[in-house]
């Protein structure tokens, strides 16, 4: 029996140890072999332990060979044991020792279940990170030639993850292997393969010579965009994403833009989709120039597909592509407007829900006076729409918009919309309203909110819904951090107080609610003086619901009143309430006693 | 989802529609059971009260009824039964009211519905969420055994008489049903059968044989006979979609609520809530069923899923 380091100092502990060690893998060895599919499962999910318990030595030599042995075993099995393999570095010793986990994640990237090999992959990724470059020559490459050249399609899918890793490490003669096996990869008779290869190649291209990429890996990229399979085509848009990064101008034209222009009229329409999906960051690596000039027409023929869900995807991303264009005003507006202004006609209702998501974001794009003339009576036409995740999503983002377009744009033109919508039918579209309002009264000042807006406020503290009444509430911190303690003191509270009368109970409960969100606000005096008394009297209501709340609610205000308010009229009334029939109530009493003391 | 008895932490999970482990459910139906063993046939509720009428697992569902109706503890709630089956979140719906009852006894009743019953859940999906869900029957027991201990009826401040189903020919008075015992599977026939299975018929004179094959179907005689010899205002009950989410029958003698909108996923139809007061005045919250991007579960393994 081999002994770890660790243990040679005493000997006693050594030997409870060498038995504990003997007594783990021997019980891993048995559970192992349970028919119990479960038992078996367990086991292998403690791995690590054991290997921690033998210590290096032993898991290199006894564990990890092992675990080679026991690779076909179920796939739930096998699955977690690639998963813990990633985690081995440190037990097998350190970076110096990692390549020692190779073999069993080796076997296993030859798995027929995609989520076994995949796993591995990962694994083997994770623990190459510990590898010199010594390591990886000596060991991980040749790992990749023998799966690269495997029988089965599985084991060679499984080598096209591992180039990126591999590359930067090896000597110029390996790399050059290595590009030639790509390549074959990337001309392999299976599709699957195919595509795993064409996924690397966007890890790939960043890190082989400029030489290489112009000879080896654009090729392929344009070769693998004409591949008879759309599985692999749909990987062209994440390849030229990351290509285009590495190269300049010209070669960007002449390489890139055929084949985005190809791959944006695929007859596939799930290419065309992601093409739409992800087109504008291809945009963020260029001149805006070549942007306007040569990538736009592409994105609005997109925008104009005959499937809607590239209409839709390409249409979410309408304001991350303006923005690239951001210096040309004039395109923005002659070119990219009409098509929105087409797309709010749209037939399908997918698209301008789609639309309504990121409309309000065009306005610190194109300012003001644009988003005055052409952008507003969009919105509002959408709004008028009657479609509710439409109303939905333009009130939500709303805030965009406000902070760009001129106060009297907003009175004028927003505000009677948004009051108007307080009645829609739908009560989360009520609800958004009744969320932003208090942003909007926050830009147009505390004048005009005590004019216009709090009394409708008020009213919304009261709505039948209980989610309106709580978001109503909630706002009102924000409004008071904004507006001031004094104002909520004199503008707000009585109000409020005014609630606390309600016949009700759910507007009592609502009005404490208000309470206790604002105290944290507040001067203390007030809290003492005025907020207080006006609870205290709820002891005497007949509702065990209100009586509750109550004492949740002074709960909430301990920390924010007086000592003499604690003890003269806080402690008295939750005695009172411990003492209540209604066994809720009398818990929630009790909570805030214990607080307190 | 750790394994602690926390109330509280439970609580939390469950309003995630995360699963909670078998030890967690066995205990709360271990807590539930000794509040609802001191609950007599007939609960008496005070009012301000909300009442609920059939859930059947569709929880998100109930999460938007509570966004409407109030948070649970704050807001009184009564709910008529039918917590089970049919719905993909039977387990999670029926834990997360029964925790609730467990931490405010006083602002949640649950009585029995004609699906809280161990035949009845192994037709109708119930069973089969727990076998999928836990790979065995011991949930499916321990629940089952809760419901046995479930009240048959509720009444609101003497005024409004709450069932699940509806009345039975054997029940002229409300102090009769003290003389059940409820403690048991829902019978073929017998009064606590008839409570759970009857329906209300327009058609009906008295008494007359109930398609379902269990209870009976009653009418307009012995609705007002019943709210007279009882002194009631309303009968309230469930157990029967209503594509409005409500339904009076016999002007206004008798309410039928109904909470599961779109019922089974498929039949559109809205759900409500009826809300009473502390004068007894009632009134409905309509609502429809939660949108696609509230019902969204988060902790869930998939592992165990994917190699079925």
């Amino acid at each position: 029996m081999l002994w770890s380091n660790n243990d040679q100092n005493d000997n006693k502990r050594a030997e409870t140890k060498k038995t504990d060690k003997l007594y783990s893998i021997a019980v891993l060895l048995e559970e192992l072999k349970s028919e119990d599919l479960h038992i078996r499962l367990c086991s292998i999910q403690k791995i690590s332990v054991i290997a921690l318990a033998v210590g290096h030595v032993r898991t290199r030599t006894e564990l990890i060979p092992f675990l080679s042995e026991i690779t076909d075993e179920e796939d739930e099995i096998t699955l977690v044991l690639a998963e813990e393999l990633g985690k081995f570095v440190d037990f097998v010793g350190g970076n110096e020792y990692s390549h020692t986990i190779l073999p069993p994640l080796t076997k296993l990237a030859r798995a027929e279940e995609t989520v076994v090999r995949e796993k591995s992959v990962e694994s083997i990724k994770i623990i190459s990170k510990a590898m010199d470059k010594n390591q990886i020559q000596t060991y991980l490459f040749p790992v990749i030639k023998d799966l690269a050249n495997g029988k089965w399609f599985s084991s060679r899918s499984s080598a096209c993850g591992l180039f990126s890793i591999c590359y930067k490490s090896v000597d110029k003669s390996s790399k050059e292997e290595l590009l030639l096996l790509f390549r074959e990869l990337c001309n392999d008779k299976t599709p699957m393969v195919r595509r795993e290869a064409a996924k690397e190649l966007a890890e790939l291209a960043p890190i082989v010579e400029e030489e290489n990429l112009k000879k080896i890996i654009i090729p392929l990229l344009i070769q693998l965009s004409e591949d008879e399979q759309d599985s692999v085509r749909i990987l062209t848009i994440d390849n030229c994403i990351s290509v285009s990064k590495l190269i300049n101008k010209d070669e960007f034209i002449t390489y890139i833009i055929p084949t985005l222009q190809n791959c944006a009229a695929d007859r596939s329409w799930r290419v065309r989709h992601l093409v739409a999906n992800k087109f504008y960051q291809v945009s963020e690596s260029v001149d805006p120039e070549i942007v306007k000039e040569n990538l736009l027409e592409i994105f609005i023929d997109l925008l104009s597909d005959n499937e809607e869900e590239v209409r839709v995807s390409g249409t979410a991303r309408i304001s991350d592509f303006s923005k690239q264009i951001k210096e040309y005003q004039e395109t923005i507006s002659d070119v990219i407007f009409p098509i929105i202004e087409q797309l709010s006609q749209d037939s399908s209702k997918k698209v301008k829900v789609s639309l309504a998501s990121v409309i309000t974001l065009m306005a610190p794009i194109i300012g003001n006076q644009m988003s005055i003339e052409k952008l507003i009576p969009i919105c509002l036409d959408l709004l008028q729409q009657d479609i509710s995740e439409v109303k939905l999503s333009i009130i939500s983002k709303l805030e965009s918009l406000s902070k760009v377009v001129s106060e009297e744009i907003l009175i004028n033109t927003l505000l009677p919309v948004l009051i108007d919508l307080i009645k829609d039918p739908k009560w989360r579209v009520r609800c958004a309203v009744v969320d932003y309002i208090p942003k909007l009264g926050i830009q147009l000042g505390v004048d005009f909110f005590n004019e216009k807006i709090i009394e409708l406020y008020i009213t919304w503290l009261q709505d039948a819904i209980f989610k309106i009444r709580e978001t109503a509430a909630k706002n009102l911190i924000q409004l008071t951090k904004e507006f001031g303690s004094d104002w909520c003191t004199y503008n707000l509270l009585p109000h409020i107080f005014k609630l606390l009368k309600n016949p009700n109970y759910k507007i009592k409960q609502i009005a404490m609610y208000s309470l206790s969100l604002l105290a944290p606000e507040l001067e203390i005096d007030i809290i003492s003086d005025k907020m207080i008394p006006k609870l205290t009297v709820l002891q005497n209501n007949k509702t065990p619901n209100v009586k509750l709340y109550l004492a949740k609610c002074l709960h909430e205000l301990i920390p924010y009143t007086e000592e003499t308010n604690i003890q003269e009229e806080i402690i008295p009334c939750l005695t009172d309430l411990l003492n209540d029939d209604d066994q809720d109530v009398s818990t929630f009493a009790k909570i805030a006693l214990d607080e307190i003391n | 989802m750790n394994n602690t008895n926390d109330i509280d932490v439970i609580l939390e999970q469950l309003f995630e529609c995360s699963l909670p482990t078998e030890s967690q459910i066995k205990y709360i139906c271990f807590r539930a059971r000794q509040i609802f063993i001191k609950e007599s046939n007939t609960i008496f509720v005070p009012a301000p009260v909300t009442i609920c009428g059939d859930v059947h697992g569709q929880f998100w569902d109930l999460k938007e009824l509570f966004e409407i109706g109030g948070k649970p503890g704050e807001t009184s709630y009564l709910f008529l039964g039918d917590f089970v089956d049919r719905g993909y979140y039977s387990i999670e719906t029926f834990l997360l009211l029964l925790t609730l009852k467990v931490k405010y006894p006083d602002k949640m009743t649950l009585i029995r519905g004609n699906h809280e019953s161990r035949q009845i859940t192994q037709v109708y999906g119930f069973y089969d969420e727990c076998m999928k869900k836990f790979g065995n029957s011991s949930v499916w027991r321990y629940c089952t055994e809760i419901f046995d201990y479930l009240s048959l009826s509720a009444i609101v401040e003497n005024q409004i008489f709450c069932v699940h189903g509806g009345l039975s020919p054997k029940i002229d008075q409300i102090n009769q049903i003290r003389l059940i015992d409820r403690k048991t599977e829902v019978p073929h026939e017998g009064a606590m059968c008839d409570m759970l299975w009857s329906d209300p018929d327009e058609t009906t004179k008295e008494w007359e044989i109930n398609p379902r094959g269990a209870g009976f179907n009653f009418g307009k005689l012995v609705v007002e006979k019943f709210n007279k010899i009882n002194s009631l205002k309303i009968i309230a009950r469930a157990h029967q979609l209503c594509q409005d989410g409500f339904q009076y029958s016999f002007d206004k003698k008798l309410v039928t609520v109904w909470s599961a909108p779109n019922y089974f996923y498929r039949c559109a139809n809205k759900a409500s809530v009826m809300i009473v007061n502390n004068e007894l005045d009632h009134s409905f919250k309509v609502f429809e069923a939660a949108p696609p991007e509230k019902r969204n579960v988060k902790h869930r393994k998939t592992t165990s899923i994917y190699f079925l």
